[in-house]
């Protein structure tokens, strides 16, 4: 669906499912130079099993109009008005490598709109390597190469899919070329604050992380995990592109935590 | 260059999508032949019916063994996705039908596979489907061609049977100013020696029976998304953009993106047509993908010494290869088949349509059928068989004439086959002195 926030024409998938506010919503952030269908194999189910679904490309990613946003503190701030925009309360949070950056940043300033915060494939930090940057300030194809050879598992490098058929590879190297991945890994790089943040929160929170991680290693996911007081499940076999790589174990694990909250939360009331 | 693997060609042939399973350690793909695939609960199959998640139902729809063949054309082609279907023309047709409905139109080339040229002009036709051909290398006839309720340019990027290259850059070019994609029959060239999609096409189709295949022992057909074209942007494609009623009104480039095409085309036409590629032929095929750019190597190197040697027989009256300077394709093949332009070329011989016909009969090592890309040499005359629905006026206008003998070159030794087609020029002699 496509929505009004600060001005300018958004994009939010709503997992197939027309959007009803009425219904506990679960809010899905993409990682740096992608967009909502990196969760394309997630949405859905919640769409479908009883969950207001919100998946929205941050403003100047492929559907979404206006331009990148340059650090991850305005892009929390941004989470906080398309919340509003959608016409929701509270949501369920989960964001992926930076976009879990991103959802720190909106927990750190509109607390009272999240019910959980689930990380996937992230840290506390994702400091960027400055040839990166340079990389994808010459060109996005090129810097989405040497992002995906490191991002994906090598499973997925063999062209192991979740979905039969399919190049995953070459479905984020089309995404991210066409987004703005050089004004993201900028922000990533320059974002210094998600352990001083993770202290302050009082929040339901978890971190799904992947064995095969060379962007957010599985080390500093658990480092980060205790400074934010969260539970951490480690998948096995996989890369830092779990949404992806490993859709059902990912799905599971989201299916788990935020099934029992809102269990807990009908039960108390 | 569009990626969608790191592995190199060679590599990706013989790897992508498998890994040996853990239950058997198969270190070849499986064979898995069923039609149906047991769900872990209720739940389970709901949620793949709805595409929550990925996953086999019905071999109809998708199977693991034709999957690694898909992912390995995929990633050779450097597409997004690929379908495998049943034969090179069910995956022309899915193809076509899936871009255009009735009241739509389409720019072919010319020169093209005579079946091909058939479907194109009559068959889709009366589905409310028109097609203008043009020769595709002219800018101006293809410009003019396409009209506001034009949905794609398809042309072949060796035309059979008479090998003129393609200028992919140009014709994507002239589509894209359109807002329309262009489809590429890649199946004379093969990924080893050419991938349209780095040249600016946007999907690729193949007869896998012929050079992937290799062995002339299964038909298959392969569509490969491109997964670069904005469906969205183009405004021509509502079945792609906007909701579709069978399947919870899903919109599929919002959706699916870079596999948006090959999403919709796998939810509706293999869900309806069913031209569905066996586990067994995905087996035979993998086996002759595993070795395409050792083959295609060796096919192009005899293609080169058989020509060379054709141009200095007297019973040969001419000759085409698209490397040839004589032909008017020479730069662009060049250009976009560094590696060389196929093992296709054709020739005429003394004693005309009889003569040929002389030569053909006495050949005993190239085999005369209606087939290319074999391990083998095959030989055929269009005029009387893979091209004879046409018109005198539409063979020449797909450049045959009927002198003309057909040549797929084998990988037999050059010294066998040389003298298997002297046998040949002999008989055509005999005719030829006899007229």
């Amino acid at each position: 669906m496509y929505l009004e926030v600060r001005g300018l024409e958004t994009y939010a998938a709503t997992g197939g499912k027309e959007f009803d506010p009425a219904l506990p919503t679960v809010m899905f952030v993409h990682g740096s130079g992608l967009d909502h269908r990196s969760w394309a194999l997630q949405t859905r189910w919640f769409a479908y099993n009883g969950y207001a679904v919100l998946a929205p490309d941050l403003p100047g990613h492929s559907l979404s109009a206006g331009e990148p946003l340059e650090t991850i503190e305005e892009m929390g701030a941004w989470l906080a008005d398309f919340i509003r925009a959608a016409g929701v309360d509270r949501v369920h949070a989960i964001g992926h490598s930076q976009g879990f950056l991103d959802v720190l940043e909106l927990a750190e300033v509109a607390p009272e709109m999240l019910k959980s915060i689930t990380g996937v494939g992230t840290a506390g930090a994702i400091p960027v390597n400055p040839a990166l940057i340079e990389a994808a300030a010459q060109s996005a194809g090129n810097a989405a190469e040497m992002l995906l050879m490191w991002g994906f598992g090598p499973d997925a490098q063999y062209g192991i899919s979740a979905v039969p058929g399919m190049q995953p590879i070459a479905i984020g190297r089309q995404i991210m070329a066409a987004n703005p991945l050089y004004e993201d890994l900028v922000a990533c790089a320059n974002y210094t604050r998600g352990s001083e943040v993770a202290q302050s929160l009082d929040l339901p929170a978890q971190l799904i992380l992947a064995r095969k991680d060379r962007l957010t290693p599985v080390k500093a996911g658990m480092a980060f995990a205790e400074e934010l007081g969260a539970q951490v499940t480690i998948i096995e076999r996989y890369g830092h592109m779990l949404p992806i790589e490993a859709p059902r174990q990912t799905l599971q694990k989201l299916r788990e935590l935020i099934g029992s909250m809102e269990v807990g939360e009908r039960e108390a009331g | 260059m569009s990626r969608s693997s790191y592995l190199k060609p060679d590599t990706v042939a013989l790897h992508t999508g498998y890994v040996p399973e853990s239950d058997h350690g198969s270190r070849a793909v499986p064979i898995y032949q069923t039609t149906s695939y047991v769900f872990g609960s209720v739940s389970e199959g709901s949620s793949l019916f709805n595409v929550e998640q990925g996953g086999h139902i019905y071999s109809r729809i998708t199977n693991p063994t034709v999957a690694v063949l898909e992912q390995r054309i995929a990633a050779l082609e450097g597409g997004s996705g690929a379908i495998c279907s049943a034969s090179g023309m069910s995956a022309l047709f899915m193809t076509f039908i899936t871009l255009c409905s009735a009241g739509d139109h389409l720019v072919s080339a010319t020169q093209i596979y005579g079946s091909t040229a058939t479907l194109l002009k009559h068959t889709i036709k009366r589905l409310g489907i028109d097609c203008s051909f043009v020769p595709i290398n002219d800018a101006e006839a293809l410009r003019g061609a396409i009209k506001p309720n034009t949905k794609l340019v398809f042309c072949e990027s060796i035309g059979n049977p008479g090998l003129e290259i393609a200028d992919i850059p140009g014709i994507a070019a002239i589509a894209h100013e359109a807002g329309i994609p262009l489809v590429v029959d890649a199946t004379f060239a093969t990924p080893s020696l050419c991938r349209p999609i780095d040249h600016g096409a946007d999907v690729v189709v193949h007869s896998v029976t012929k050079w992937i295949g290799g062995h002339g022992v299964a038909v298959g057909g392969a569509i490969v998304d491109g997964g670069r074209f904005d469906w969205q942007q183009s405004g021509r494609f509502p079945e792609l953009t906007e909701p579709y009623a069978p399947f919870h009104g899903i919109r599929f480039w919002e959706e699916f993106g870079p596999s948006a095409l090959v999403m919709k085309m796998r939810a509706e036409s293999m869900r309806d047509i069913g031209a569905t590629m066996s586990p067994h032929n995905a087996f035979l095929i993998l086996q002759g993908l595993e070795t395409l750019s050792l083959r295609m190597k060796q096919h192009v190197a005899n293609a080169r010494q058989l020509l060379d040697w054709l141009q200095r027989q007297e019973s040969v009256t001419w000759t085409n290869y698209p490397d040839l300077e004589s032909n008017p394709s020479h730069q662009l093949a060049a250009t976009l088949f560094p590696d060389g332009a196929g093992s296709m070329l054709c020739f005429g011989v003394v004693g005309g349509r009889a003569g040929g016909a002389a030569f053909i009969d006495s050949l005993q090592l190239s085999s005369n059928l209606a087939n290319v890309g074999d391990a083998r040499t095959l030989v055929l005359h269009p005029a009387s068989t893979t091209h004879s629905r046409l018109t005198v006026d539409d063979m020449k206008a797909a450049g045959i004439s009927e002198d003309m003998i057909r040549v797929s070159v084998g990988l037999e030794d050059i010294a066998d086959i040389k003298a298997d087609f002297s046998r040949g020029f002999k008989a055509a002699e005999r005719v030829a002195g006899a007229a």
